[in-house]
């Protein structure tokens, strides 16, 4: 099994690399590949089973998208035919339409049906509690950035509390076959041991995650917090 | 104008009525000028000369240590010393120092400003220097990232400001390119590596051509020389150049406009160094004597709130503020612990106080903290207190501790019953800025349990 870290030394703003840490750690036979901007990535040059990034500053998601941008038409066909993504903060957006800062407009990937609005005079930080396939989800949201789909897109999870891509809308994150998209953000994967355990099945890996035990004890009770009426989760 | 004497007198009227109430350093005379006149910090008299400092890390010590200098000269200052550090922080000092029609008492001004008031103070208020500490990595929340508050420095830093800049931080020394500036650095010691692996690393590409760069050394996390190989771009040649420490006799020598100058060792800690010499390079630019300034650093002192060692029956008991929700600040003192000679006790009291009351933390900083310098052999049990000590314990397995030596504690009150007084050579407890009393609190049970034990 390879997994493929994108861009670690821009994508990783909010304790992202955790996320590709842990994978490690639950993984210990799986190859771990750390591409640089400046690399030819693992998935242009043979089989990846999950491809990561996470989130960056706004600059440097240009830089991001620039850097991808060669390589559109093989996201498209990975995506299309089932590799597991997993894009975490505003790395996601650039798998959309375009990408709206300050009225500046940048063409994304256009690969997936939406697009997303920057405004950095209005940062938008919560908590977020949702559930995906019966499994709850408990994360954090910190971001400049909404996203609205232009078509038929699926979520990531139901919001229970908290934002969804955008203030409206009912749920969080983009998803199209294997591919999640999603503005969650920091230790998404450690944060949530039960869907951890579900992305490894579906990987093919019939094992628990890292370190299960203690991290469902934490689950547990941030759950219990996210789930009582009386805290603020805004 | 009338408005804005309506608002000094207000205000003033309100300091006078809170100091009867016995309180201090409250920034509600600040609010309640701006509410009444927006523009009042800049129709307000300020002091001829004005230093601010503002940075992510170390602005609070370097703005005690210039107060603790010009004290040690007789010279009294308008300050935010025990105020706030947003602009209402900023305009309940200026009104403390000013006469009751609003011109300034104080011919030096030092005040602390938040990085992200820049916006809210530098329109009004202008000061003559600024001293940046550094731009590292804080609460998301607030400062969403290290390039969001440069730009926002850039943006509103006055031009007429003289800046004074930390040559090895290639965030912080790029902001307001266009200003007088000057810079200061620590060379490459005896025996500092290469490179110190930190999980944040903010400067990795070249901000000019976006290729990788080339550090020549790295002390921690971005701080250190790096160079750019396709484009030249390369960290600034400091003017205030440290070059030289004797820990032992506690003297550091600086390099500056060709002449070599020692000055007192006030700490020990590198980041805390850099506070020190910033302060040097500051009073230099503004025309002090290196004699008059080593003399008064010889009288300076660490703050003691957030560093308070005593010995208990022959075994160091150390305290140390940590700084909750910034990953950088809490890798400094986890370094710091994992390089002290001995074996460690080390109780963990990081959580956030007004998240803890209100609704929940984000722990997301948790994994840009270097929890990974605590799996040194020499410690040999971590506490982790409060409600995220679960969360503390998945980190700290993580980073690859040992289970057997973690022990998770949810309620303070039971955190001192569970260190190993004995096991250890040395305790120290590490807490959140805003939980020092019951930092304070846990820090005397284990005095006492030390006392009653050893």
């Amino acid at each position: 099994m390879v997994i493929e870290y994108l861009y670690p030394e821009i994508a990783n703003l909010f304790g992202d690399s955790a996320n590709f840490k842990y994978l490690r750690q639950s993984l210990p036979e799986a190859e771990f590949v750390e591409t640089a901007l400046n690399d030819v990535p693992a998935f242009a040059q043979r089989k990846v089973d999950l491809i990561y990034m996470g989130p960056m500053s706004e600059n440097h998601q240009i830089l991001a998208l620039t850097k991808l941008r060669p390589y559109r038409d093989k996201l498209a066909e990975l995506i299309e035919n089932g590799t597991h993504f997993l894009m975490t903060g505003n790395s996601f957006e650039i798998f959309g339409h375009y990408i709206e800062n300050d009225g500046l407009k940048t063409d994304g990937l256009d690969i997936l049906d939406f697009h997303s609005v920057t405004d950095i005079g209005h940062r938008y930080n919560g908590f977020f509690l949702g559930e995906r396939n019966g499994v709850k989800i408990t994360a954090f949201n910190s971001r400049f950035s909404h996203s609205y789909p232009d078509g038929n897109c699926s979520g990531f999870a139901k919001v229970l509390r908290g934002h969804g891509i955008n203030k409206e809308h009912g749920f969080e994150g983009i998803t199209k076959n294997n591919f999640v998209g999603t503005y969650l953000l920091g230790p998404l994967l450690v944060l949530n041991p039960l869907y951890t355990k579900g992305l490894l099945e579906k990987l093919g890996a019939n094992t628990k995650p890292a370190f299960f035990e203690a991290s469902m004890d934490a689950y547990k009770r941030r759950l219990d917090e996210f789930e009582d009426k009386e805290r603020n989760l805004d | 104008m009338i408005r804005f004497y309506i608002a000094l007198w207000a205000a003033k009227l309100s300091q006078f009525l809170l100091r009867l109430l016995g309180r201090k350093g409250t920034y509600f005379a600040g609010k309640l000028a701006i509410k009444l006149c927006p523009d009042f910090i800049g129709r307000i008299g300020r002091p001829k000369t004005l230093i601010g400092v503002t940075g992510t890390n170390g602005k609070t010590t370097v703005s005690n240590m210039l107060n603790d200098v010009f004290a040690s000269w007789g010279i009294e200052l308008m300050n935010n010393r025990y105020g706030s550090n947003v602009d209402a922080g900023v305009a309940s000092a200026l009104i403390e120092s000013a006469g009751i029609c609003g011109k300034c008492k104080k011919d030096i001004g030092v005040l602390e400003i938040d990085e992200r008031s820049a916006r809210l103070i530098y329109p009004y208020l202008k000061p003559d220097y600024l001293l940046i500490t550094n731009l590292f990595r804080d609460s998301m929340r607030r400062n969403a990232h290290p390039q969001y508050i440069a730009d926002i420095l850039t943006k509103h830093i006055p031009k007429e400001s003289k800046l004074i800049l930390n040559a090895d931080d290639l965030i912080s020394s790029s902001v307001a390119p266009s200003n007088d500036r000057c810079y200061f650095g620590i060379s490459r010691l005896p025996n500092e590596p290469d490179a110190r692996e930190n999980i944040v690393q903010d400067v990795r590409i070249c901000p000019v051509c976006a290729q990788r760069l080339v550090f020549d050394f790295r002390r921690y996390n971005h701080i250190g020389k790096a160079h750019c190989p396709d484009c030249g771009f390369s960290s600034p040649t400091p003017n205030y150049l440290l070059d030289s420490i004797d820990f032992d006799g506690a003297k550091m020598r600086v390099k500056e406009s060709g002449e070599t100058n020692e000055y007192k060792l006030t700490a020990n800690a590198v980041y805390n160094i850099y506070n020190s010499l910033s302060v040097i390079a500051l009073l230099r630019e503004m025309g002090y004597s290196s004699e008059k300034i080593a003399s008064a650093f010889d009288s300076l002192k660490v703050v003691q709130s957030r560093f308070w060692e005593e010995e208990i029956n022959g075994k160091p008991l150390t305290v140390i503020m940590a700084k909750g929700l910034n990953a950088v600040a809490c890798t400094r003192s986890f370094d710091y612990v994992s390089t002290e000679p001995g074996t460690k006790s080390v109780v963990l009291m990081l959580d956030d106080v007004f998240d803890e009351k209100e609704s929940s933390e984000n722990i997301a900083w948790l994994y840009d903290a270097d929890f990974e310098f605590l799996r040194d052999p020499s410690i040999t049990q971590i506490v982790t207190v409060g409600v995220r000590s679960l969360d503390s314990k998945v980190r700290l397995l993580i980073a690859g501790v040992d289970e057997s030596k973690i022990v998770a504690v949810t309620d303070e009150k039971e955190a001192a019953s569970k260190v190993d007084i004995e096991g250890a050579d040395k305790i120290f407890l590490l807490y959140e800025l805003y939980r020092y009393d019951s930092a304070v609190a846990v820090r005397n049970q284990i005095a006492q349990r030390m006392k009653e034990v050893l």
